[in-house]
């Protein structure tokens, strides 16, 4: 290695011109840019080549660096986003420092965009290797740093994206900690009935993954728990959770539920979406895990009934149970914190929340359950009478433009519509059921099998056209104006009941999670992956990953799938036990700096802390993701970003303008 | 005006909607067809109007969103506007494709008539009965009011401003007026 970084010796430049098939050569002369970067300082040769990311043009600048021709690197081709790497380990193999070769990026910044302009995409190009060569004369030989990581990994959310990859990293060996918010786990998908398109009971397929991860000895499960800070980088995150008090020993409780029983306060149901009841002491369903009771402070009367011998045998409530705050180190973090379902009582014209026989997808879902408020049989809200006539609304709230609106589309809606109306239609076959939509989304696997069979089988009719008003009857029948768009004639019809199939949003304090974990949101709300094909599970910041609906809405078998990958990419960093980090993070020159903490109040990723002994900033290499905010923010020029300092970009500008005093009248 | 309605689409043009889109309203393109506006129309329950429809012929570039009656039923209550899901200005649409409609010729027959009426006489509603004169004197004001009326050489005025603006030959040359020129000849 010190071979390589050896800065002495006289600077001999290879500028190798790509034509990228006809992508580059298509439209500019590329010998005649080789004759031109020929003409620099420092360069040593100039080559063309068809494909220099092809091994034989790797080959070839591999026997000039090892003939002593060359010392430095300049590719003049595509974007640095996908081959810098590729030649960064060719001059590295020949004993050449990577980080003495430079990307100049003739094809996006050149010739993609001036396809009708050659003599202008020409100019363009030889201003590119021009600035290249003179960037990488000042370019100085940096080190690869490698930090550990610790094999531990934080799960947020234990949904049924959580829980899988927990069970994965936790079979492979690693402790995981699975946070969640909710005295149990299960997520959303604990709610639901059955599940689209193999009708499978969700219950069934979930419960026995609940136990699993109860069961699992590397899984340190916390419920009723939240994240509350997470300090460090990755492999090495400080993370504090904020244990909420339960009132009720979580070791003694043997979950008998006479307390519950016994308990004289009855309040709504957050598992049923407000559709049951619970008590004051509850679990929020039979097959909850972990099976241990809670009290819900903010509904307690503090009566005291459960707390007597007779009622709790154990001796198991707390009143005095405090609130607490545990730390814990991983090396990785995924969050799975799913999602919340949209709501439409903004939408007035649905009248969602005035009439009670209009209900959202939730909550019919609740009562199709069979350990449901209504066990399975589904009845208007207003009289409890099965209805005759159900109506579904599709793509509430979604593919909507307006304030508050969502632009995308959740995915899933389709399908759990269809899946809702063939369940309803399986026991009442004599019912109406109308599906309004605009489009239907069928794209998974047995999806469209699975809408085909609902018309054919079931007899759901489908009417495409939106519902624009919703109005009551004096029965609390619901009368809804439609436009029948394939037949163009309005449509004004009574229904029973109508369900309003509302899309998914990101979490209502997802910003507070991507603020503590320093990770992007998409425009969608959702958190936003690291690349939208390549990297669909990272996030930007190193060792975080994202799985479920917390990236963007997805059914069951995406989420699960996504959740694998996940707990693959942490895994695998884990596996390593170290990471290496880029060395562009910044430097603070100790000499200069004023302590004036002007750049940690910017630092958009907390790297930078202050000693106070020293009375300067210290910048933490692996937080640092070099974006230079605090190089350009300082003061008194006492921060240097590596790679990208004021010497190596001053000479990239003075070489794009020549400097104006050099102007031939000298008065500009 | 002539029917250009047709059970066949032998032709898509992009004419219409780049006229849409060179005037502000390029969101023409984000419409899919939902029918909320269509379901909302107090206009369209009583009559032929289908909001949905003049916006995919529109689309289409088909002519006959122009020619057709079913353009001027809309009252421009706004309704379809305030709901639209992608958030397009519908009445909007609907009245710069009227305009469209009248630069291309379609004017209904009234709305000639009105406009000539207007050209000839400086008024949309003149005075042409004698009842509205006995009308005017039992209120005790003039039998004619202080307008062209009185005035009748202002008439040649307002023919200039209506000249200035091309709106002569917009009436003048109207596919409808044609189609009555002719039939007057015969």
């Amino acid at each position: 290695m010190s071979n390589s970084l050896r800065n002495d010796e006289e600077i001999k430049i290879g500028v190798y011109v790509c034509h990228c098939g006809i992508n580059i050569a298509g439209v500019i002369d590329v010998p005649a840019l080789t004759e031109y970067a020929k003409t620099l300082p420092n360069v040593a040769l100039a080559k063309e080549y068809k494909f220099i990311c092809s091994s034989i043009g790797q080959e070839m600048i591999k026997e000039d660096i090892e003939a002593g021709l060359i010392n430095r690197v300049i590719v003049a081709a595509c974007s640095p986003r996908m081959h810098e790497p590729t030649f960064r380990m060719v001059v590295k193999e020949v004993g050449v420092n990577e980080f003495l070769f430079e990307m100049a990026n003739i094809r996006e910044h050149a010739t993609w965009v001036n396809l009708d302009d050659p003599e202008g995409a020409f100019k363009i190009a030889k201003d590119h290797v021009r600035m290249a060569v003179a960037k990488l004369s000042e370019l100085k030989p940096l080190e690869v740093e490698r930090v550990k990581v610790e094999p531990a990994c934080l799960v947020i959310g234990a949904g049924i994206a959580g829980m899988n990859a927990s069970i994965d990293l936790a079979k492979e060996g690693y402790d995981v900690y699975l946070v969640e918010r909710t005295a149990t786990i299960g997520g959303h998908m604990a709610q639901l009935d059955k599940t689209f398109p193999t009708m499978d009971c969700s219950a069934c397929i979930l419960t026995p993954r609940m136990v699993d991860v109860g069961r699992e000895e590397k899984i340190h499960l916390m419920t009723y728990s939240e994240v509350e800070k997470v300090d460090g980088y990755v492999g090495n995150f400080d993370v504090t959770i904020k244990k909420k008090p339960h009132y009720v020993d979580q070791e003694a409780c043997t979950g008998c539920g006479l307390c519950a029983i016994e308990c004289p306060v009855i309040c709504a149901n957050e598992f049923e979406v407000g559709l049951g009841i619970r008590k004051a002491i509850y679990i929020p369903f039979p097959q909850a895990v972990p099976g241990e009771f809670t009290i819900d402070m903010t509904k307690c009367i503090k009566c005291g009934i459960c707390a007597t011998p007779e009622v709790c045998e154990p001796d198991a409530i707390r009143f005095d149970d405090k609130l607490e705050y545990v730390e814990i180190k991983v090396g990785t973090i995924i969050v799975a914190t799913g999602w919340d379902l949209y709501d439409p009582t903004e939408l007035k014209q649905y009248g969602y929340g005035k009439y009670p026989n209009v209900i959202n997808g939730l909550e019919m879902e609740r009562l199709l359950s069979s350990f449901g408020p209504l066990e399975g049989k589904p009845a208007r809200p207003s009289d409890l009478e099965p209805p005759h006539s159900i109506g579904f609304l599709q793509c509430v709230g979604s593919r909507n433009f307006r304030p508050g609106g969502n632009n995308y589309c959740s995915r899933v809606c389709c399908m759990y519509a269809t899946k809702q109306a063939r369940q309803y239609k399986e026991k009442h076959p004599e019912a109406s059921i109308y599906i309004f939509y605009m489009d239907i989304r069928a794209f998974g696997k047995g999806y469209e099998e699975f809408y085909e069979s609902a018309g054919r089988n079931f007899g759901i009719k489908y009417i495409r056209g939106r519902i624009g008003e919703v109005y009551e009857d004096e029965d609390h029948s619901i009368i809804v104006r439609a436009e029948d768009t394939l037949l163009q004639k309005q449509i004004e019809i009574k229904l029973d009941m109508l369900v309003l199939s509302c899309g998914l949003v990101a979490r209502y304090d997802a910003d507070q999670i991507a603020s503590i974990l320093t990770i992007q949101r998409s425009a969608d709300g959702f958190f936003m992956e690291a690349h939208p094909k390549l990297r669909p599970v990272d996030t930007l910041t190193d060792g975080i990953f994202v799985a479920g609906v917390a990236q963007g809405p997805k059914d069951i078998p995406d989420a699960v799938a996504q959740a694998k990958g996940a707990a693959s990419g942490a895994a695998s960093l884990m596996a390593m036990g170290e990471f290496a980090i880029e060395p562009y993070y910044s430097v603070v020159l100790e000499y200069k700096c004023s302590g004036c903490k002007s750049c940690q109040s910017l630092c958009p990723f907390n790297a930078i802390s202050f000693d106070v002994f020293k009375n300067i900033a210290v910048i933490n290499k692996a937080l640092c993701k070099g974006c230079g905010t605090c190089a350009a923010a300082c003061p008194s020029d006492a921060i240097v970003q590596n790679h990208f300092s004021d010497d190596q970009i001053f000479a990239m500008i003075n070489t794009a303008i020549p400097p104006l005093a050099k102007t031939e009248n000298g008065s500009k | 005006m002539e029917d250009l309605k047709s059970d066949r689409i032998l032709e898509i043009k992009d004419d219409i909607s780049n006229e849409l889109r060179k005037a502000g309203y390029a969101e023409i393109g984000a419409c899919i067809q939902c029918g909320n506006c269509t379901a909302g129309c107090p206009s369209g329950r009583r009559t032929a109007l289908r909001t949905r429809s003049i916006i995919r012929k529109a689309i289409l570039g088909l002519e006959e969103v122009l020619s057709d009656k079913e353009l001027w039923l809309c009252t421009t209550c706004y309704t379809c506007f305030e709901r639209c899901p992608r958030n397009l200005p519908i009445t909007d649409m609907i009245i710069f494709l009227r305009n469209l409609a009248v630069q291309r010729g379609y004017i209904l027959p009234n709305h000639l008539n009105l406009c000539r009426m207007f050209y000839d006489t400086g008024h949309g509603v003149p005075i042409n009965d004698e009842k509205w004169n006995i009308m005017r004197e039992s209120y005790g004001v003039n039998r004619v009011p202080p307008t062209v009326h009185t005035d009748p050489k202002y008439v040649k005025e307002v023919q200039e401003l209506i000249s200035s603006v091309g709106f002569d030959k917009t009436i003048a040359w109207g596919k409808y007026a044609k189609k009555e020129e002719k039939a007057e000849k015969k």
